[in-house]
């Protein structure tokens, strides 16, 4: 069958009938890292480490716990400071229904602890 | 594809270290991959000056995706996937403007560009095989031009076209029998 044909592949051979100019693939490897983008350049601006950017993450975990410390410390202050007209109401709330108050806790901002830390003053 | 002493798993390890260490891995993967994929886009493209800008494109992107590349494959595979895209989006844009076989309105045809181009030093025949070649529908080249003029294994090919040896094979059969056609129609 193959006898018929004019022109075979494989009777040719595979030479590439492609050139590159003079030392091209000798210099790729730099011209191609040369074209890098970005990553290079933010490296570079992040070799200079200093001491402030070292101790900043710690400095700012520092003052978020600061800042944690007293506003846990206010909301305390401010309900043991309301506990006396939070005993007198705790008598006014038997006329409202359990899913009145299920409803108001549900959408008011008080938090589980706040609430049980109010119940046990309460009494 | 030669990859002699080319540690693969330490590249991929270096990838995941500090900057200068990935720095150093993607020179060594650029060392190792450029000239292969340079090939395999020029037979592609056929022009040096197009192959050139894809190929850098190529390694471009690879850089600013490093970080989207797991090791969930191997880095040719990879590479060659990126390189493929590049070709492919650059022949489609390019596809209107070139007649693939004839003379339109005084366009060049394929084998008259390459006759032209100081970077082809082949002769009338192989003017005609690229030609052929550039007649075969776009998956069908990249087998073609991998398996005959790269000369990969059908393992290598199938890693970086995710096809299977089977239909690779398949593939590389018809394109062989296309162009064989080709020249016994045109002789």
């Amino acid at each position: 069958m193959k006898k018929e044909k004019t022109y075979n592949l494989d009777e040719r051979g595979s030479r590439r009938p492609f050139t590159v100019p003079e030392g091209y693939f000798e210099n790729l490897t730099q011209n191609i890292m040369a074209s890098l983008p970005e990553q290079e350049s933010i490296y570079s601006t992040r070799t200079t480490v200093t001491t402030w950017m070292r101790i900043k993450p710690y400095l700012y975990a520092a003052a978020a716990f600061a800042g944690i410390f007293f506003c846990i410390k206010a909301a305390v202050g401010i309900s043991s400071r309301n506990n006396a007209s939070e005993v007198a109401k705790a008598e006014e709330t038997t006329i409202y229904s359990d899913e009145y108050i299920d409803s108001f806790l549900e959408t008011s901002m008080i938090d589980d602890y706040t609430l049980y830390y109010t119940l046990v003053n309460a009494n | 594809m030669a990859m002699m002493a080319y540690d693969e798993r330490r590249i991929l390890e270096m990838l995941h270290e500090d900057e200068i260490s990935r720095h150093r891995a993607f020179e060594a993967i650029v060392r190792n991959f450029s000239e292969q994929l340079y090939w395999q886009i020029r037979h592609m493209v056929l022009s040096h000056d197009d192959a050139n800008d894809i190929l850098q494109n190529t390694f471009i992107k690879a850089w600013t995706n490093l970080d989207s590349f797991m090791g969930y494959s191997r880095i040719s595979t990879w590479l060659y996937r990126i390189a493929i895209n590049e070709t492919l989006t650059f022949l489609n844009k390019q596809k209107p403007t070139i007649p693939i076989e004839t003379d339109e309105d005084g366009e060049l045809s394929i084998a008259d560009r390459l006759e032209s181009d100081p970077y082809f030093d082949g002769d009338e025949t192989e003017r005609q095989l690229q030609a052929a070649i550039a007649t075969l529908p776009d998956k069908q080249r990249l087998v073609f031009n991998m398996k005959y003029f790269n000369e990969m294994k059908y393992e290598e090919i199938s890693e970086a076209l995710g096809t299977s040896v089977g239909a690779l094979k398949a593939s590389f059969h018809i394109a062989v029998k296309k162009i064989e056609e080709y020249f016994n129609n045109s002789d």
